[in-house]
């Protein structure tokens, strides 16, 4: 079956501010608003991190072996 | 450029002399005198720039995020100390509190920023001025009487006498001269690894750093370090052996550059043990700070509390180009802890430039403002120095009395400094002592010793850092909302001194912001009272040891006096117009103003 041809590479949404709006106009998202920190992958709320931090790819078989090794993922 | 005009004055026969713009240091400095060569002294001097920056003019409306980024702008060489103090001040105004880790990855790339900079501005600016070349020209004995002295200090860093470290110290062909360059190019990537990048950092933000904290990064660090340290081991005592020989073959040289104690320190490393950013602990955690806060006044320590150095900070005007604010808004009334703060305070402060011809017979003179320290018990508006920010930081860590890790101890009288052994030398104990005066060799003094503390300093970060990596804690980075309205204010050090940054914010932007880097205090004109800044009371009433006379005069120990205080104007050219002949005298206003000016 033939796919859909696609006008745009990447698909996005209709913007809703002028990209060089300050960010501090309502609405914006911003990188360090509260709760941000939760969403991120391999970020534990203790401040601790895992391997999901680092890639995505298999990223449990990537942990300290031992549980109390510290958890050192790479940059 | 060196003019000179000659004018009987009462009975005395007085030069002037004027060097403007200053070369070696960073920007635009003029300093005129009035020279009686009878006498050998100096009569007169005031110091200009003709430099208008506006920072606090265009800082308003601006997304209070974006602060530490634009004024790191401030400065090509200590950029990062405002990004940080920035940061402190966004930090108390989010009311939030970064991770452990995040504070010491900030002292480790600070750390390595006065080590770089105070390394590149002793030996590559500074000694320029204590080089053989240089002394041989200005005097000629002194060389002669150089050249048989014996260096007290050759069995540790291998000179036999003091010419030959004058010789080390020759710009570009001396050892020391080379040898600091590459010093100061290992120190920056050091800077590099914790803040992303030298000058202007790209990994500190308000809430933390954006620095991945890997046992790499601190092992990296940790290996320029100890490279560094062979140096510095090898400079602080070939700087003593320099300065201690001007003490004793010029009787009387601690008279140049000599004013009195009055010197000021903010503060520089915070203990994440301690410190919450919130204004009404600012007291407490400033004390905890690994380079003590404080006001030292005729060698007494008159406080260590940075909300009373906060409140007695006042911009004064009285030769500078600006209109009063007085009738402008108030935009903070009273401080967090309801104390009032004053109209004159950077928190309130409207700049309002104006710009104008320079007068320096009784008018304005200077873009530079006149920030001074309102002392209660006296009601006088002190006109503080930095002592070029190593001489105030040390002397109040010594007297406070409060800094103690292994590394860095403070004694109440002294700082020992206690470096671990590296590839050339064993372990060395380092005590820096307090001076009998704050002059001009002694502003120098402490800056190789200052180097020497933040080495020792940065061993302590280092192992604290590796703690919290080893227990797994490895963020960095905190959440935060920005507030509408909030104020909020950082101190800290640039590698020259004091610095602080006062933010108001309202609606979410930035309604006020004023930065107060040293060079201000130190470079500041006479104020409304007619107080002379640090520069002019230096120089004002020195006494000249130069040999030559006014016509091949070089006004070298004028000019170790000014350099002795590490001016940063940014950013100047550089030139020298030979014998002091004026070329061609050019007033060149700016702002608007027409060419006629």
């Amino acid at each position: 079956m033939a796919r859909k041809k696609r006008t745009e590479p990447i698909v996005t949404g209709r913007r809703q501010v002028r990209p060089d709006a300050p960010a501090h106009v309502k609405g914006v998202r911003e990188g360090n608003a509260t709760g941000n920190y939760e969403g991120q992958q391999g970020h534990l709320p203790d401040g601790r991190s895992t391997a999901a931090r680092s890639t995505g790819i298999n990223a449990a078989d990537r942990d300290a072996i031992d549980p109390d090794m510290p958890n050192l993922s790479p940059a | 450029m060196t003019a000179r005009s000659v004018q009987a004055q009462e009975t005395r026969e007085l030069v002037e002399m004027s060097w403007d713009p200053i070369t070696r240091i960073i920007g635009n400095l003029g300093i005129y005198t009035k020279i009686d060569f009878k006498n050998r002294e100096v009569v007169e001097c005031k110091s200009t720039s003709s430099l208008f920056r506006g920072y606090s003019v265009f800082m308003k409306g601006k997304d209070p995020r974006d602060s530490h980024f634009i004024t790191s702008r401030i400065c090509g060489i200590c950029g990062d100390n405002h990004a940080v103090c920035s940061i402190y001040a966004q930090n108390m105004a989010y009311r939030i509190k970064p991770p452990p880790l995040a504070d010491w990855i900030m002292n480790l790339g600070e750390a390595a920023e006065y080590m770089f900079d105070h390394t590149l501005f002793q030996d590559n600016l500074v000694f320029v001025d204590y080089c053989e070349q240089m002394v041989k020209e200005t005097n000629p004995s002194l060389l002669r009487r150089a050249e048989t002295t014996q260096a007290p200090r050759g069995d540790v860093h291998g000179y036999r006498t003091i010419a030959d470290i004058m010789r080390a110290f020759n710009p570009f062909v001396g050892d020391m001269y080379r040898e600091a360059l590459q010093v100061s190019r290992v120190t920056r990537e050091m800077c590099c690894l914790m803040e992303g990048r030298h000058v202007h950092p790209s990994t500190l933000y308000p809430g933390g750093v954006g620095t991945v904290a890997t046992p790499q990064l601190f092992t990296d660090y940790l290996v320029r370090l100890i490279r560094v340290l062979d140096f510095v081991k090898k400079a602080v005592p070939m700087n003593d052996d320099v300065f201690d020989f001007f003490y004793e073959a010029l009787p009387g040289y601690e008279e140049v550059g000599r004013r009195r104690v009055m010197l000021g320190c903010w503060g520089a490393f915070q203990d994440p043990a301690v410190v919450d950013y919130d204004y009404r602990h600012m007291d407490e955690w400033g004390r905890a700070m690994f380079v003590t806060p404080g006001i030292v006044l005729d060698g007494e320590l008159r406080t260590t509390n940075l909300v009373d150095i906060n409140l007695g900070i006042r911009i004064l005007l009285g030769s500078s180009f600006y209109d009063d604010w007085v009738s402008e808004e108030r935009f903070v009334e009273r401080d967090p802890l309801g104390n009032p703060v004053d109209q004159r305070h950077p928190w309130n402060q409207t700049t309002l430039p104006k710009p104008q011809k320079r007068d320096l017979d009784g008018g304005n003179y200077s873009w530079v403002m006149s920030p001074r320290w309102f002392d209660d018990r006296t009601g006088d508006h002190l006109a503080l120095d930095t002592g070029g920010g190593p001489l105030a930081r040390l002397w109040t860590t010594a007297l406070a009395g409060l800094v103690d890790t292994g590394p860095v101890r403070a004694t109440g009288r002294s700082v020992e400094i206690n470096l671990p052994k590296s590839a050339a030398f064993p372990e060395m104990r380092l005590e820096w002592q307090v001076p009998r005066w704050a002059n001009t060799i002694e502003r120098n003094r402490a800056r190789m010793y200052f180097v020497a503390y933040a080495a020792a300093i940065a061993f302590h970060f280092v192992e604290q850092a590796l703690t919290e990596v080893r227990a797994g804690r490895t963020k960095v980075f905190t959440d935060f909302d920005v507030p509408e309205e909030a104020i909020g204010c950082g101190f800290h050090e640039a590698v020259r001194g004091v610095l602080s940054h006062h933010m108001v914010i309202r609606d979410g932007k930035i309604a006020n912001y004023h930065p107060y880097p040293p060079t201000p205090w130190n470079a500041s004109p006479r104020d409304v009272y007619g107080t002379p800044g640090p520069y002019e009371d230096a120089v004002q009433g020195m006494h000249i040891f130069e040999e030559n006379g006014p016509e091949n005069f070089k006004g070298i120990d004028i000019m170790r006096t000014v350099r002795s205080f590490d001016p940063c104007l940014p950013c100047g050219v550089h030139m020298y117009l030979g014998d002091g002949k004026v070329l061609r005298q050019v007033h060149s206003p700016t702002l608007g103003m027409s060419a006629g000016g």
